[in-house]
């Protein structure tokens, strides 16, 4: 799609609170000003995208308002801001959700679709740089997915159910389905689990760690379609095992009570066994 | 596949292409991210019922029809809430690591200038495809099916998640409004009594 012309910009500022909302309308029937308070920079953990300060010339063009004082209409009401979107999430929504949803530079809201896109996937391949390869925040998992997005999750899942079917020589239709349903049936009653064992996570920033952490498995569901030899297949599978669950060992065991640390991770690993074993078995 | 269900789809074809979407400059103020707006959705579900016919995998018509439906979530949620209605709403995680919803939409001058087509189609076709989701989803329980059911479920949570995520948008726009509605005739009242005892 190319870039869609907006013809209504929408306003954006850098708080989202009713608070700063009102703040500013005070602000604007005091002053009687026309101009748009700038926006503050965002917060560390996201991703820059577009660098450039809110410009003026945002403003859509029928400000014809002579400077009076409280008829001022809520025409330079900003609204609340940027949003590094989520998906399912999903968004999800995927992660969705979807979502998702993921601050950002204010004019993200008037931004060409393909700034969105790319602005998205540069969000799902530094989600997955943070929770799968070794990095300097994986201490602070609260920082790790904080701009969580169900999109990577969702794409590995369906991919290691098309790597897993692919390799299937019969009922391929069911082992995709069986591995669609076990992975995210499974990533709801982990997080579930942990819930409910008293621990302290968002829903979805869990169930979007768990799906990157598949990340390992999908490499080694790759490989082992490639490679037909047993003893390669369970020695690539091991590999993967460890590496998923050393990715997600730091966020789960953070989130619970340490004696109950045992009993939230436990059933991660025997998920991960059992998707190892699909992608072992599988013939 | 039998011929009444064969019928159900063509017809919800026809009603998504031909009575919703109109060639551009009629009526639309934004023809063509009304027309991205139901591709998809409209694409997902065509698929979904005409697909049988043409595909005995289960796998292809799996794949095919999620990734449709995640393709419409993420454009309803990012370019057609933005540019038909002015709204937008997403999730994020404070510092103290707490999850909000953060919704935002348009200033009320600019929603009141919003083409009415546009956000009559906009929530209709939400709606639509979400019932029209729950009526596959029956069918194929009656037939146990379970794996079309899961399709049907992914599609439906999708569908569900925009419609609540904008619904909620829109009465927070309506919160918002009515709040600074009554901070401006509280100013304003105080001012004009100021300036009746600056006078005195």
């Amino acid at each position: 799609m190319s870039h869609v012309s907006d013809t209504i910009p929408l306003h954006a500022s850098s708080q989202s609170d009713i608070d700063e909302i009102e703040n500013l309308i005070n602000t604007s029937i005091q002053s009687s000003s026309s101009t748009v308070l700038p926006a503050r920079p965002p917060s560390p953990p996201r991703i820059p995208v577009s660098a450039s300060p809110f410009i003026q010339s945002n403003l859509p063009p029928l400000q014809p308002k002579p400077q009076s004082t409280i008829q001022k209409p809520p025409s330079i009401v900003p609204s609340a801001p940027l949003p590094p979107l989520p998906p399912s999430s999903g968004n999800s929504a995927g992660g969705s959700i979807s979502g998702t949803g993921f601050g950002s530079p204010p004019n993200t809201l008037t931004e060409p679709v393909w700034d969105t896109v790319k602005r998205d996937l540069s969000r799902i391949v530094s989600n997955l740089k943070l929770v799968v390869f070794p990095n300097p925040y994986r201490e602070d998992p609260g920082k790790a997915l904080r701009d969580w997005d169900l999109w990577g999750p969702f794409f590995f899942i369906v991919f290691l159910g098309l790597a897993l079917s692919w390799s299937a020589s019969v009922k391929k239709s069911e082992v995709f389905a069986v591995a669609f349903a076990l992975l995210a049936a499974g990533a709801i009653i982990l997080t579930l689990n942990v819930l409910l064992l008293g621990g302290h996570i968002i829903f979805f920033q869990s169930l979007s760690l768990l799906g990157y952490c598949l990340f390992p498995l999908v490499i080694g569901a790759l490989v082992c379609m490639l490679k037909d030899n047993v003893i390669i297949k369970v020695i690539v599978v091991s590999v993967a095992l460890a590496w998923s669950s050393w990715a997600a060992y730091p966020f789960m065991s953070s989130a619970v009570n340490p004696r109950r640390k045992a009993l939230a991770l436990y059933p991660v690993f025997l998920m991960y066994v059992s998707v190892g074993f699909l992608i072992i078995a599988i013939d | 596949m039998d011929p009444s269900q064969l019928k159900l789809g063509w017809d919800v074809a026809f009603v998504f292409l031909f009575k919703v979407y109109r060639p551009p400059g009629e009526n639309y103020a934004n023809p063509k991210t009304c027309f991205f707006h139901v591709l998809f959705k409209a694409g997902a579900l065509a698929f979904y019922i005409l697909s049988a016919l043409f595909f005995n995998s289960f796998v292809i018509i799996f794949v095919v029809t999620v990734l449709l439906s995640a393709l419409d979530f993420w454009v309803v949620k990012n370019v057609s809430g933005r540019i038909l209605v002015g709204l937008r709403w997403w999730n994020e995680i404070n510092d103290l690591g707490e999850s909000v919803w953060k919704f935002e939409s348009l200033d009320q001058e600019s929603l009141a200038r919003m083409n009415k087509k546009d956000s009559w189609l906009f929530w209709w076709t939400l709606y639509i495809t979400a019932v029209a989701w729950i009526v596959l989803g029956i069918f194929s329980l009656i037939r146990f099916q379970a794996d079309y059911c899961l399709i049907v479920g992914v599609c439906l949570t999708l569908s569900i998640a925009n419609i609540v995520g904008f619904t909620k948008c829109r009465k927070d726009a309506k919160k918002q409004f009515q709040q600074f509605a009554s901070q401006t005739i509280a100013s304003r009242v105080s001012s004009t009594i100021q300036s009746a005892f600056s006078v005195v």
